[in-house]
């Protein structure tokens, strides 16, 4: 909303509601109909949360964003904010749009340090008071709400009823679902009766082009699963859960299964387990178990077993805030675990990656033999965004030097790790004739047996280290976006994207004409592109959710003379915002 | 039946006298009884030195890490329920640093047989404390005796919800082999602990000292590995360790209730993507 002064005749094109609450108010459920709401409506829509680690009691919010053009995430301002609870306001204020609306259940204004509220419009509206007169239960304030969001955004009511009727009437019935729609509509007419006409906004309606709207957990869920993921087996934790919690609901229908286990270090090896006996099998996972799952990377590395590993990142160290994003495990499995081997560590930074790069992790897997790991962060892992249909006409599967029966029964002297040119050695699978072979952690000769000799070990480790050498033509290249012909430049990976793509629209507006390199696969690192990258700019900002700057660590450890990286770090409990992209710019290309 | 040379791959160099022999013998003559394919095998090892077996036990082999044999092997019997998994632990392996896993194992009830050399000592880093050592035992990490209070894993499993329990002495292979044999043919999970002399680091508990000290739970008058009071007791036995089948029951094994079918091993999907199930998927995220 960002043409204020002519409300009447503008129409909007960009919009930012935030919904505000303590935890347990339905803030979540509240946003994300609004969300699939807007969707509807054609829009492009980008959740944000902002939780606290707990169920019940503290202050939540969450932001839906959302545009006519391109929607990424976190905008600098707020348009309209919803409050269930009249503290959220005092902590929200400042960041609400000079036109903004606030909408409040209580009594919230007179609580403003003077000035706080200069040109926003505050309405207290008592949702739950009339939650509890008019339909006898509180919870109907999220309706409520809704229904008076639907009446300031001249939302469709009969797509809200649609929606309504999806989520309830299957699991509910008819009476809930009639009386939801009801409570919409009495959320609406609150609404036209406390706001003026001037308040109203005309939202520019497109058709629904059948897009999705869909969480990055979701997405890694859908790709693992059209990769060919049929063994799952991982320990509940913030914010990676919803991957197994997706994939448990439609795994069965394809002949796989999902396992909880005691703790990472059982499911990474449980994966380990599943995968030497032939399936496509991958565990999830944030910081904290990561860290547990360190040592049976490394046998993935050792007995060079196909696995794949999604890894959200959270705010660390130790358990950190669990529901707060953030970028500080990169280094953790490009560098991490004990001894030196081969893998592979992507990094998606839309939705449509999150499917295809994971889809894809499981191909890069069994063709190499090594672990791959998807790293993504709680920001793309657990808010909503719209995204294309995903294709799956462009999957296919190869699963490398896999072994059937057949081949191996025309095979004489079968070895699992045998010395190959390109590194890479024949698989079977247990129960195959001929194919007898063991999986080893300690340094073994051709068949997998335990062999101490300086030459085999030599040899060994080199067979293993050149698996990926020739890999780049399969690894998932940089995206190069924005003028090629620019000065500026940034470096990102993962969810950062669409604050840097926003920031350097604006940055454009202000003559600041930039370019940016997203990396996708972090290692093998994609050393010849970023090179030629780095020496076609003159500025180099490399944008990063961290304290220590660990992308632009890895690049100047890669990349040897390195151009002058300016580090863009944001370690706080939020994700960046495209304004704290765009002012040290500013700074330094003014 | 198989001639037990079918899994005989080479001559094991464990030390002269190591429990570990008996158990090699015992495990070949289950097999061979059987007949069980060494291709449809996979023995699953941690550390210490029965993580050797897999060098001259001729089956497919997965030799991890230590203490991690539970969750491997899980991975492998859920991904093919049609082999037949046999997990090999020590004592420190097992009751230590994979206690965690072993619990669980035991809770889910997966179709492995899970044999747990108890040696009372950590032999492969030549002779400290293990779990299973007797307080007081003098070894080279408790020069002043060993203050901790050992655990029994036979107990463990009981409590644990265990579904098959025994206790096996590897200087009486004929027994041994018969548990093995049977532990094979339980549905469900299967704990065969195997009291195991180490003849190097463990000077106290040797095959003379076990001999004295075991009583098999078949010698008891009314004994019924089905009666559960009947197990505690045995197992809580003041002076003397049972051995044997101490403990059976009839429970669904954990592949039995989460795989959608059994007959068809995820381990041979056909991967080639189901566009029309994918497809109806999406509709979800309209």
């Amino acid at each position: 909303m960002k043409s204020g002064e002519h409300k009447e005749i503008v129409m909007i094109k960009d919009l930012s509601v935030m919904i505000a609450g303590k935890a347990g108010d339905g803030v979540l459920f509240t946003g994300n109909v609004l969300a699939r709401l807007l969707k509807r409506q054609g829009w492009e829509v980008a959740t944000y949360r902002d939780f606290p680690s707990n169920i019940r009691g503290e202050a939540t919010c969450y932001t839906i964003r959302a545009s006519l053009g391109k929607a990424y995430g976190l905008s600098d301002q707020v348009d309209i904010l919803m409050a269930f609870d009249c503290d959220a306001i005092l902590t929200h204020v400042p960041h609400i749009a000079s036109s903004g609306i606030v909408f409040c259940d209580g009594e919230g204004k007179s609580n403003l340090p003077p000035g706080a509220s200069r040109g926003k419009t505050f309405h207290t509206i008592p949702l739950r008071s009339m939650a509890r007169e008019q339909f006898g239960q509180e919870i109907f304030k999220n309706m409520l709400a809704l229904g008076a969001l639907s009446c300031v955004l001249d939302l469709d009511f009969g797509l809200l009823d649609q929606i309504i009727s999806e989520m309830f009437l299957k699991k509910k019935g008819e009476e809930v679902v009639r009386k939801n729609i009801q409570a919409a509509a009495a959320g609406c007419k609150k609404a036209r009766e406390i706001t003026s006409e001037k308040e109203r906004h005309h939202l520019r309606k497109k058709k629904d082009r059948n897009r999705l709207l869909l969480s990055g957990d979701e997405a890694i869920a859908f790709g693992a699963l059209a990769g060919g993921c049929r063994f799952f087996a991982a320990y509940p934790i913030c914010p990676a859960s919803e991957i197994s919690q997706w994939l448990v609901h439609y795994i069965s229908r394809f002949n796989g299964v999902v396992v909880q286990t005691e703790d990472e270090i059982s499911a990474l090896n449980m994966a380990l387990g599943a995968a030497f006996a032939g399936a496509r099998a991958m565990t999830a996972t944030s910081g904290p178990g990561a860290s547990l799952m360190m040592e049976a990377f490394s046998l993935a590395g050792m007995a060079e077993i196909p696995v794949v590993v999604a890894h959200v990142q959270r705010l660390g160290p130790a358990t950190g805030i669990p529901t707060k994003t953030q970028q500080g495990d990169i280094l953790q499995w490009i560098y991490g675990s004990h001894g030196e081997f081969p893998r592979i560590v992507l990094s998606p930074g839309t939705l449509g990656e999150c499917f295809d790069l994971t889809a894809r992790a499981f191909n890069l897997a069994e063709v190499y033999q090594v672990p791959v790991i998807v790293l993504t962060e709680l920001d793309m892992g657990q808010n909503f965004r719209t995204a294309e249909r995903f294709d799956f006409e462009s999957i296919e599967i190869n699963r490398g030097k896999l072994l059937s029966q057949d081949d191996l029964l025309r095979i004489d002297n079968f070895k699992r790790y045998e010395l190959t040119p390109d590194g890479i050695s024949p698989r079977s699978l247990p129960s195959f004739k001929n194919g007898v072979h063991l999986a080893e952690s300690l340094e073994h000769d051709e068949k997998g047996y335990r062999d101490e000799e300086r030459s085999t070990r030599v040899r060994m480790m080199e067979k293993r280290m050149r698996k990926l050498k020739k890999a780049s033509p399969d690894l998932i290249s940089p995206h190069l976006w924005g003028d090629r012909k620019a000065k500026v430049g940034f470096v990102s990976c993962g969810s950062t994207l669409g604050a840097v793509l926003e920031a350097m629209d604006e940055l454009k507006r202000r003559k600041v004409s930039s370019k940016f390199l997203q990396l996708r696969t972090l290692w093998p690192f994609p050393g010849a592109a970023v090179r030629r990258f780095l020496s076609g700019c003159k500025e180099v900002f490399v944008v990063e959710n961290n304290f220590s700057g660990e992308l632009a660590t890895l690049i100047k450890s890669q990349v040897n003379p390195c151009t002058q990286l300016r580090n863009v770090l944001n370690y706080s409990t939020r994700a960046f915002t495209p304004g704290e992209i765009v002012s040290p710019v500013l700074k330094v290309c003014r | 039946m198989k001639a037990k040379d079918a899994y005989h791959r080479i001559d094991p160099t464990w030390c002269r006298g190591c429990g570990l022999f008996g158990i090699f013998e015992a495990l070949k003559r289950a097999a061979a009884t059987l007949d069980l394919e060494p291709e449809k095998a996979v023995i699953v090892t941690g550390i210490g030195c029965h993580g050797r077996l897999n060098n001259y036990f001729r089956a497919y082999g997965f030799h991890g890490l230590h203490g991690r044999t539970m969750p491997v092997a899980t991975g492998i019997k859920l991904t093919n329920p049609k082999l037949q998994v046999i997990a090999v632990s020590g004592d420190g392996d097992a009751y230590s640093i994979g206690l965690g896993h072993f619990v669980h194992a035991l809770r889910k009830n997966v179709g492995i047989l899970y044999i747990v050399v108890n040696n009372r000592i950590y032999a492969l880093t030549q002779g400290q404390t293990s779990p299973t050592t007797s307080f007081g035992m003098v070894t080279i990490s408790t020069p002043f005796g060993s203050k901790d209070f050992p655990v029994d894993g036979p107990m463990l499993a009981l409590a644990a919800g265990g579904t098959f329990i025994a206790r096996g002495f590897s200087g009486e292979v004929a027994p041994l082999a018969a548990l093995f044999e049977r532990a094979m043919r339980h549905r469900g999970f299967a704990l065969v602990e195997v009291l195991s002399p180490c003849v190097t680091h463990n000077k106290v508990n040797s095959y003379e000292w076990f001999r004295q000290h075991i009583f098999p739970v078949d010698s008891v008058p009314g004994y019924s590995p089905k009666d559960k009071n009947k197990a505690w007791e045995a197992l809580e036995h003041p002076e003397k360790i049972a051995t044997g089948l101490i403990y059976e029951e009839d429970k669904p094994a954990f592949e039995d209730l989460v795989l959608p079918d059994k007959d068809k091993p995820i381990a041979f999907n056909d991967l080639t993507p189901d566009r029309a199930s994918l497809e109806k998927i999406m509709e979800k995220f309209g």
